[in-house]
């Protein structure tokens, strides 16, 4: 199961991905707590690739339900001028309470919300690769 | 998958609290229409705000960034913000997010009334 998206930038234009998650998801018996926690992540990496990417964007979904662990591999890429994955511009897991900005908590809530996380990023090409089990470790 | 649009109705339930129930997308737009309706029932002297999320599937970091914002505002003004009906996947990005230290989290509008001194019906 292989999903491409070819997205422009326009409003809201990441519910059509998290949308194709949806879908993928409950194909592979993903229960809806963990499809929403990879909406969250894909939506969060579809903002940044609006934010910095320069253009339109590229989401590919894969469903993996042949392995020992089925999941979902989603990855996302854009073509902006790129960023060090060890040290993003803006980082809001350092935020402090009442001091500015509250932004920056794309790659966190990516970290956190899925299982596997890769990044590269390049100038002319970031590639974030997330995937999410479909049953969360015994 | 939640609507793009998102539903708001806003209430004071007496003695100082509010409830905003949101259904929908929690984006910049979403997050801003929830802080409108705060704002306009701190105006009617509520200092204690419930914000309900049933309904609500899918949210984003700017719209939560938004909600932080209304949560600041009411701190600084000695007031109270609490969610219910939550589902797990907000409930943590809430807590990354740093929400849930400030904010009172209830799991359904009832215990949310109740805890929160409002009376409810039997």
């Amino acid at each position: 199961m292989e999903v491409e998206l070819h997205l422009p930038v326009v409003p809201n234009v990441e519910l059509v991905a998290a949308k194709a998650v949806e879908t993928l998801g409950a194909a592979l018996g993903m229960d809806q707590t963990r499809v929403e926690a990879v909406s969250v992540a894909v939506v969060e990496a579809c903002l940044n690739a609006i934010e910095h990417g320069g253009g339109s964007m590229v989401v590919r979904l894969a469903g993996h339900n042949d392995e020992a662990r089925p999941r979902l591999i989603i990855e996302v890429e854009d073509h902006g001028a790129g960023f060090d994955p060890e040290d993003p511009p803006i980082d809001g897991s350092s935020r402090k309470f009442g001091c500015t900005p509250k932004r920056g908590w794309g790659l966190t809530l990516i970290r956190e919300l899925m299982d596997e996380v890769q990044i590269r990023s390049g100038p002319g090409l970031t590639l974030v690769r997330m995937s999410k089990y479909v049953e969360s470790a015994p | 998958m939640s609507n793009e649009t998102i539903k708001l109705s806003a209430d004071v339930l007496g003695d100082g609290v509010g409830v905003i129930s949101a259904a929908g997308y929690i984006n910049n737009e979403g997050g801003q229409a929830i802080a409108d309706a705060a704002q306009g029932l701190l105006g009617r002297g509520v200092r204690t705000l419930l914000i309900d999320l049933d309904g609500t599937r899918i949210i984003n970091s700017i719209g939560v960034s938004i909600l932080l914002e209304i949560m600041e505002k009411l701190l600084e003004d000695n007031g109270r913000l609490a969610f219910c009906n939550l589902t797990p996947t907000i409930a943590k990005t809430f807590e990354i997010m740093g929400l849930v230290q400030y904010a009172s989290i209830f799991p359904d509008r009832r215990t949310a009334r109740s805890q929160l001194g409002v009376d409810v019906p039997s």
